[in-house]
């Protein structure tokens, strides 16, 4: 036990160091302060910007007005609607760039709701003003001025300004679809970053364990300590590794709030739901545990470096499923094919990263899928500590899958 | 001497129907020098490997300072074949890990490592980075780590592996030193000059069976062509006994045949012939080792 520990020394005391360690650790606060920098480039305005962004409204507006409804103009609309006498007016308006955009409202637009929109250039602008807000409110207005009052005008023009209010967190409402779509990506791509550490550490493990074998200073270490407590040392220490980034980040965040995360608009679901966090740490640390084991095997069945990492990159493929499975994700987190994944000891780690902060997952997926890792950690590392004793001392040729079935039945 | 460091019996490890160590059978005793030798791939660092617990038998038993393998790592120093070090760490840092993982605590294993290096030249080198060393230095490094946390049985596997002279005798210096100290030395290599210099016992392995096996000078003893080598100045006549005589400045080779050499010295006594030199002639261990091969493949 003892033994295990000082590998685990070892092995952070080693990696802290290394320069991708670092620069991986310092890149998520340096983002931070980038968005720090960017709001207050934009005095705290910056959901207003990438709105606008995002919809740009056409300025200027032309309006030929067969109907006879629209005229005159109600003085809300003069500043940006322009009254023309005819289409071919209106054309020529179009083609000086005096007006964006010209809308031609026919006579019988009341039965056919029919409005011809020009535009210069593609059809884009005239596809972003059908579904204007200020479009719709131009048109209720003008349509019903006369039988409706201003405010409901408003109203049956734009009937709802949504307020999203989580249970979790009532009263703290979260603005805007952009706020809507941040809400989902945000805690998404911090599943991601949490899957990255979890690949980092391991794959430090998988390196360290190559370096040991291809150095040949793994036979004066196996003379000192069993390969369990070598492998499970190694573990121990780059888990605590990848912890330390982790926190890091999370302060980090903390003490850029006012940068990063309030520039998004939304807090963190995984900060700010107490379960998904610390559920998040649970899996992230069974998630290391099972990989790490994983790879610490697999560094030593490979004879190069470069071949470990292709045998590793098997496991990294299959845990990259729940990742590649995003679109099914945003649509309904809890659906079968996600739930089975959920279960299953390779994929669980990164599925329950990416499920938990999306929606309500049912008890019974986060209980099965612990239980389920927690049995496996244990079997993998007695499994993988048997073919990592057996690779570690195979030189210039890598083991044949008989070799590890057979290594895996020996006592 | 009489007590067993090491206890190996009918020892048997395969690998893929290929059996490396076949029934295998010896002892070392505490504060000799033991020499285990062999051709390469003869299955020397097979039976070391068993003996640390890095490979399990698949027959037979072993026990090592009274224990079975892998209960007693810290008790033993190990320099194996295949060896290396930590290249980007600093000299000191992987004396000090080493010696932590043997159960040294750190406060205790640090000026214990300066003093190693201080032993073996290599004091400048502590804040280097390993890669930094010449090769020789790195062997260097590799016996000391063996040795740092002061063990009571030292098995190194082919430990004049690529080193020079200079270095040769620094580690037969240290090898010495060791055995002086009362610590047990298992000494595997395939230099067998090396083993007639340093052991007192020795196994001769081929094909991972025991070819020779006891006391260094008992099998020189029996394996001595019945001659013997005398050093005159006078020119020798017709000896009695004597069946072939050859010449090489004034010392002569005697063979005898029907006469001990005791008789032929007295002999030569009685006939005041002057005698400046006078031993039973021996063969280097690799001439008796190539003798018993062949015998053993003829039989």
């Amino acid at each position: 036990m003892r033994k295990m520990w000082i590998i685990a020394r070892h092995e952070y005391r080693v990696n802290v160091r290394r320069a991708g360690f670092i620069i991986m650790t310092a890149l998520v606060p340096l983002l931070g302060v980038l968005g720090l920098l960017i709001a207050v480039f934009f005095g705290g305005q910056a959901s207003a910007f990438f709105e606008r962004q995002f919809a740009p409204e056409p300025k200027e507006i032309g309006v030929v007005d067969h109907l006879g409804a629209f005229t005159p103009l109600l003085p809300a609309h003069q500043d940006h609607h322009y009254l023309f006498a005819d289409e071919e007016t209106g054309r020529a308006a179009l083609r000086s760039d005096e007006i964006t955009t010209l809308l031609v409202i026919p006579e019988d637009y009341i039965q056919s709701g029919q409005v011809m929109i020009f535009s210069k250039g593609s059809g884009f602008s005239a596809a972003v003003l059908e579904d204007s807000a200020g479009v719709r409110g131009f048109f209720v207005d003008h349509l019903l001025r006369d039988e409706v009052y201003p405010a409901l005008r408003k109203r049956l023009a734009d009937p709802i300004e949504p307020v999203l209010v989580s249970l979790e967190a009532e009263g703290q409402p979260q603005g805007g679809p952009l706020g809507t779509f941040l809400m989902i990506m945000v805690p998404y791509f911090v599943g991601i970053l949490l899957i990255m550490t979890i690949f980092v550490s391991s794959g430090y493990l998988l390196r360290g364990v190559a370096e040991e074998k291809t150095s040949r200073v793994i036979e004066i270490i196996l003379s000192s300590v069993t390969a369990r407590e070598l492998l499970a040392g190694k573990v121990l220490g780059l888990g605590a590794l990848g912890l330390t980034q982790v926190v890091i980040w999370l302060v980090s965040a903390f003490g850029l709030s006012r940068g990063a995360v309030s520039l998004l608009g939304v807090a963190l679901p995984l900060l700010t739901r107490s379960e998904v966090f610390i559920l998040g740490l649970v899996y992230y640390l069974l998630g290391f545990l099972v990989y790490a084991v994983l790879m610490g095997a697999v560094g030593a069945l490979g004879t190069t470096m470069q071949e470990s990492q292709q045998l590793a990159g098997i496991f990294s493929l299959m845990a990259a499923i729940p990742l590649m499975l995003g679109g099914f994700m945003f649509s309904n987190p809890n659906m079968p094919l996600l739930r089975a994944l959920s279960w299953f000891p390779l994929t669980a780690p990164t599925m329950m990263l990416l499920r938990l902060p999306m929606a309500e997952v049912p008890v019974v997926d986060v209980v099965a899928s612990i239980v389920v890792l927690l049995i496996s950690i244990p079997v993998l590392l007695w499994a993988g500590a048997k073919v990592f004793r057996m690779g570690l001392l195979m030189y210039g040729k890598r083991p044949s899958l008989a070799q590890v079935v057979r290594a895996l039945r020996e006592a | 001497m009489t007590q067993a460091m090491l206890e190996v019996h009918n020892l048997v490890k395969r690998y893929n129907g290929f059996t490396a160590v076949d029934v295998l059978s010896f002892e070392v005793y505490e504060g000799e020098i033991f020499g285990l030798l062999g051709p390469n791939g003869a299955g020397k660092t097979t039976a070391i490997r068993t003996v640390m617990d890095i490979f399990r038998p698949d027959e037979g038993t072993v026990q090592v300072l009274g224990q079975p393998p892998g209960m007693t790592r810290e008790r033993i120093g190990y320099l194996p074949e295949e060896r290396g070090l930590y290249r980007d760490l600093k000299v000191l840092d992987v004396l000090v890990y080493l010696a932590e993982l043997k159960g040294i605590p750190r406060p205790v294993a640090r000026p214990r490592a300066l003093a190693w290096l201080e032993r073996v030249e290599l004091a400048d080198w502590a804040d280097h980075k390993v890669k930094d060393l010449s090769r020789g230095m790195r062997q260097k490094l590799q016996l000391v780590a063996s040795l740092v946390h002061d063990p009571e049985l030292l098995i190194l596997d082919e430990p004049f592996l690529g080193l020079d002279p200079v270095n040769v005798e620094l580690v037969k210096g240290l090898i010495r030193e060791s055995q002086e100290q009362g610590k047990t030395v298992v000494l595997s290599t395939h230099q067998m000059n090396m083993v007639e210099a340093l052991c007192d016992r020795i196994l001769l392995i081929n094909h991972g069976r025991a070819v020779l096996y006891g006391p260094l000078d008992e099998i020189k003893r029996r394996h001595a062509p019945h001659a013997v080598r005398l050093r005159t100045p006078t020119a020798l006549d017709v000896l009695p006994g004597v069946v072939r005589m050859e010449q090489r400045d004034d010392t002569f080779t005697l063979t005898l045949e029907g006469i001990t050499p005791q008789e032929l010295l007295r002999t030569l006594v009685e006939r005041n012939i002057p005698v400046e030199a006078f031993e039973v002639a021996t063969v280097p261990l690799e001439e008796i080792f190539i003798a018993v091969v062949k015998e053993r493949s003829h039989a």
